[in-house]
């Protein structure tokens, strides 16, 4: 599976990297949040997530927040977000 | 002589201490085993009751006990603030410079209240969460003429989660009561895209809200609040006016336990779900908020992972292994008004379904605020 436009892979500026697989939903989103929060506009974040929760909680609140989803991508027994901070 | 120690003499520490003692109580009597509790100040709060005082449901005085009077008279109780585990030495450094050896560490030092992370929360905000603060919002909805509502929790994980939302309902019903309820507004923010983590619950929830004309706000995570302008802005970029604001302040785990190398970002333990041992420990177990374990921080959590516990350390007392395992039990009562609830009840394998609220299981909560100090922390049932 994979949505949104933009690279999944091969990043051309650092990435701050969220491995949260392993960790049940909302800790995926919330360790998220906090990164938004840390980092700054312009950013790129990549989660990790293996809980399914995250499919339907992360796409939404980056749609209320206003941030970018660049890629969504399933991958061996987890998704990987690729996020852009931009406000 | 094998010397158990546990951190902290809060509902977890004090029920595990006392059911570790009863499972070895000759080794104990015989002197072969020696169980000590570390504790801040030898207070012990029921900590549920405090949104029972907001509403005058309960007195302040019934919401706390000596702990040296909820342990059994062979636990020893140390009044110290623990300032760093060296795990390495099993030692416990507390202030005032005494070590205490342990063999097995149980840290149950839940979670710590952190407002300042919010810029205007301490100023600005009420909150339940302790008692003074409690007592202060109770003093202030006792003279509440009406006005604009907010109940806002700052982040997740927070102990006890389902209060955001009794307390909601029960402003609901307290301000109906007092004839004020038309001349209110009631806004409920949420980190989440829902009004409740666990999904077969949120919806249940939602509609409550929505039928007692609670406005909900979701995702909603507080970035600001301004004082002197009575308004709380998101990260999303939302801002809410208030005239009372109700706030659940950012949790962490104690301090020591990241000087220790034990704690994550959050200073919680990581922790084996199952078996409740800190990963990558020897001889060390959590319980209750101390754990990164990512279930309800609450106190039948705790409740529960003691019976797992005290399995465990008077399994490995008498040579034995880790072989009790905790399968995730919560139950929480939900207060959904001033006289009436419903629960959650779940585990790891099976999802809660609040049934429909009901005055007799809010009589049921109202019995367990009373039989708290035998039945859980005295751990005599």
């Amino acid at each position: 599976m994979s949505v949104g436009a933009g690279p999944a892979t091969a990043p051309a500026t650092a990435r701050r990297v969220i491995d949260a697989r392993g960790s049940w939903c909302p800790g995926p989103l919330m360790e998220l949040i906090a990164a938004i929060r840390e980092e700054d506009v312009g950013t790129e974040i990549e989660l990790l997530s293996s809980d399914e929760g995250s499919r339907k909680d992360v796409p939404l609140w980056l749609e209320k927040a206003g941030q970018r989803l660049l890629a969504m991508t399933s991958e061996g027994g987890f998704d990987r977000y690729v996020i852009q901070k931009v406000r | 002589m094998k010397r158990v120690v546990v951190l902290g003499g809060g509902i977890g520490g004090t029920t595990v201490a006392n059911r570790i003692r009863r499972l070895l109580a000759n080794e104990v009597a015989g002197g072969q085993v020696q169980i000590q509790v570390v504790d801040r100040d030898g207070i012990h709060a029921y900590q549920p009751g405090f949104l029972m005082v907001v509403f005058d449901k309960m007195r302040p005085e019934e919401t706390k006990q000596a702990e040296s009077h909820l342990l059994h008279r062979s636990i020893e109780l140390v009044k110290a603030e623990v300032e760093k585990v060296d795990t390495a030495a099993k030692k416990v450094l507390v202030k005032g410079g005494r070590e205490i050896s342990y063999d097995l560490l149980v840290i149950a030092s839940g979670s710590v209240l952190h407002p300042e992370l919010v810029p205007g929360f301490s100023e600005a905000a009420h909150t339940f969460y302790d008692l003074a603060n409690a007592e202060k919002l109770r003093d202030t909805l006792r003279t509440f003429s009406g006005g604009r509502i907010v109940v806002n929790v700052a982040g997740l994980p927070y102990k006890c989660p389902v209060a955001p939302l009794e307390v909601s309902f029960m402003l609901d019903d307290f301000l109906r009561s007092r004839g004020v309820r038309d001349k209110s507004e009631i806004h409920y923010t949420y980190p989440i895209p829902k009004v409740f983590g666990i999904d077969t619950v949120a919806p249940v929830m939602q509609k409550l809200m929505v039928d007692r004309g609670i406005s909900i706000h979701v995702p909603f995570n507080v970035q600001t609040i301004d004082p002197a302008k009575k308004t709380m802005t998101s990260l999303e970029g939302e801002t809410l006016p208030f005239d009372l604001l109700i706030g659940i302040p950012p949790h962490r785990g104690a301090d020591f336990l990241k000087d220790s190398g034990l704690g994550d970002k959050g200073n919680w333990v990581p922790t084996d779900r199952y078996a409740l041992t800190a990963d990558g420990k020897e001889g060390i177990f959590v319980l209750g908020d101390a754990t990164n374990i990512p279930i309800s921080k609450a106190g039948s959590t705790a409740d529960y992972e003691a019976e797992v516990v005290a399995q465990n350390v008077a399994s490995v007392v008498r040579g034995g292994g880790v072989t009790a395992r905790y399968e995730g039990r919560v139950y929480c009562w939900i207060m959904t008004g001033l006289t009436q609830a419903t629960y959650i009840k779940f585990d790891y394998l099976h999802p809660p379904h609040p049934p429909t609220p009901s005055f007799a299981h809010y009589w049921n909560k109202t019995i367990y605020n009373r039989a708290y100090w035998d039945m859980t922390a005295r751990a005599m049932f």
